[in-house]
């Protein structure tokens, strides 16, 4: 069964669960709360992050610049157009959505 | 607590592809320890580790082998199945549940182990050689580990699988092939990983009564596990591995010995960086000082070629690293013996990390 979260990936948003109680994010998406167990709904949250590792995938079909982008509260893996970054710098999520079945969250430097 | 023994371990000849099913691959180590330990067909638990999702897996193997045990089922833990398996076997047999167990790590190159499709945080960059690279970077970073220092990683195992003849890899690479391999996620190329392959590996454990009576038991004598998440979401901090140390700690303070008493070691190089994390997690090297510990010669690291060199059959591995330290402990290597080797660790792992296991056998 397709998640809300994906729902709302395919449409361009990026909204993940946050406990209706105790305000957690629950990353990877999930409908019950890991810190409380109480329900969660579906928020938009920050697009910004920190850029904390990069590279650049040569892997047949994967290829382009990836990093880890610590969000506020969570981390995911996100996509660079270009290789132009340094670790630490500030990043924001410029699109995301699904793509042959697996999510993709496009990222910029800020300007 | 009474001791568990490793009375007999064998492994298959790993290849690209078998055309075998995962029954007949399993079937292949498993006679032979049934043979040799002379247990026979009188085994009290069968376990089979695999990341295949075949029905009954572990009952099928039971049937073809022609045992009926007490207990019997699957384990999958992705790369970290095999010691997994490993473990609940020690727990039935120290609880008095069972006088023994045989556990078969098996798996196909195809198999649905190779990639945590679960895991959304990973975007569309969600091979393990993804979440690798990002360590491999880290590491670097932080403490100046060189990309030379993880292809002396490939070169040493790759050396050492040349001696195993159940090894994928039986061509010796140079430092130049590895560094002018195939770029596949910066820094890492493609002799700085691992492969997928069919391959099986079993070990037969026994109680202690049990063992007392065969002539070379290799004692399971610590095990540490730590689970911190599936996700590569959940990893921490980039350059150590959390659940390997914790697990490192468990494992050395149960058996009660210091990792400088370690005479062998497997260690989980599904790619060389995780080797290098590997020498600080286990305490072989300070934090930060793995990269120049390749060259040390104290300690025989992945002597029957490690993961890079022997292949990858996920749900294999743990059950064929183990099966490589008892052999070096009772002596029976062949070619790739090491001499004079009495305690040694084996340090499993999955995806990125978020589960690990690490045992101290000794004889
Ligand atoms: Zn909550």
């Amino acid at each position: 069964m397709e998640s809300e979260f994906t729902q709302h990936l395919k449409q361009g948003e990026f909204r993940i669960p946050v406990c209706t109680k105790c305000g957690k994010k629950a990353w990877p998406p999930s409908s019950t709360c890991s810190e409380c167990y109480s329900r969660t709904a579906l928020k938009k949250v920050s697009n910004r992050g920190v850029l904390v590792e990069f590279a650049t995938s040569h892997l047949r079909g994967h290829e382009g610049v990836f990093g880890i982008v610590q969000m506020d509260g969570f981390r995911l893996v996100g996509s660079f157009e270009s290789a132009d970054l340094s670790e630490g710098m500030d990043v924001r999520m410029i699109e995301c959505g699904m793509k042959d079945g697996t999510p993709y969250y496009l990222f910029a430097p800020e300007k | 607590m009474p001791r568990v023994a490793i009375a007999s371990a064998s492994s298959s000849q790993f290849t690209k592809e078998s055309g075998k099913s995962i029954f007949e691959l399993a079937c292949e180590p498993s006679i032979k320890v049934l043979l040799e330990s002379g247990i026979g067909k009188q085994v009290d638990a069968v376990l089979v580790s695999t990341c295949a999702t075949d029905q009954y897996s572990s009952t099928i193997v039971s049937e073809m082998l022609g045992i009926k045990p007490k207990v019997s089922h699957r384990v999958d833990n992705l790369c970290n199945s095999g010691t997994n398996a490993i473990a609940s076997a020690y727990s039935l047999i120290a609880s008095g549940l069972c006088e023994s167990a045989l556990v078969v790590g098996v798996e196909k190159a195809t198999s649905a182990g190779n990639r945590l499709v679960w895991d959304l945080t990973r975007g569309s960059f969600n091979f393990p050689v993804h979440w690798a690279s990002m360590f491999a970077r880290a590491h670097m970073r932080r403490y100046g580990t060189t990309e030379e220092q993880m292809a002396q990683v490939s070169v040493k195992n790759h050396k050492n699988a040349a001696k195993n003849p159940n090894a994928l890899f039986r061509k010796p690479v140079s430092l130049h092939d590895v560094m002018n391999s195939k770029k596949i996620a910066d820094p890492i190329k493609l002799l700085d990983c691992s492969a997928p392959c069919d391959g099986a590996s079993a070990v037969l454990l026994f109680s202690e009564k049990k063992a007392k009576k065969t002539e070379e038991p290799v004692w399971i004598n610590g095990i540490g596990q730590q689970t911190n998440g599936a996700s590569f979401a959940s990893a921490g901090d980039l350059t150590e591995l959390d659940t390997a140390r914790k697990a490192a700690k468990e494992a050395y303070s149960m058996a009660g010995i210091k990792p400088s008493q370690v005479d062998i070691a497997e260690l989980h190089d599904a790619f060389t960086i995780l080797e290098i994390i590997a020498y600080e997690d286990v305490g072989f090297a300070p934090r930060g000082k793995g990269g120049r510990f390749v060259d040390q010669d104290e300690i025989a690291i992945n002597t029957r070629g490690g993961i890079l060199g022997c292949g990858h059959p996920v749900g294999a591995t743990g059950v064929a690293q183990v099966t490589e330290v008892a052999l070096q402990l009772q002596g029976r290597a062949g070619k790739r013996q090491v001499g004079g080797c009495r305690t040694g660790i084996v340090h499993n792992l999955a995806a990125a990390g978020s589960s690990a296991t690490v045992m101290v056998l000794g004889v």
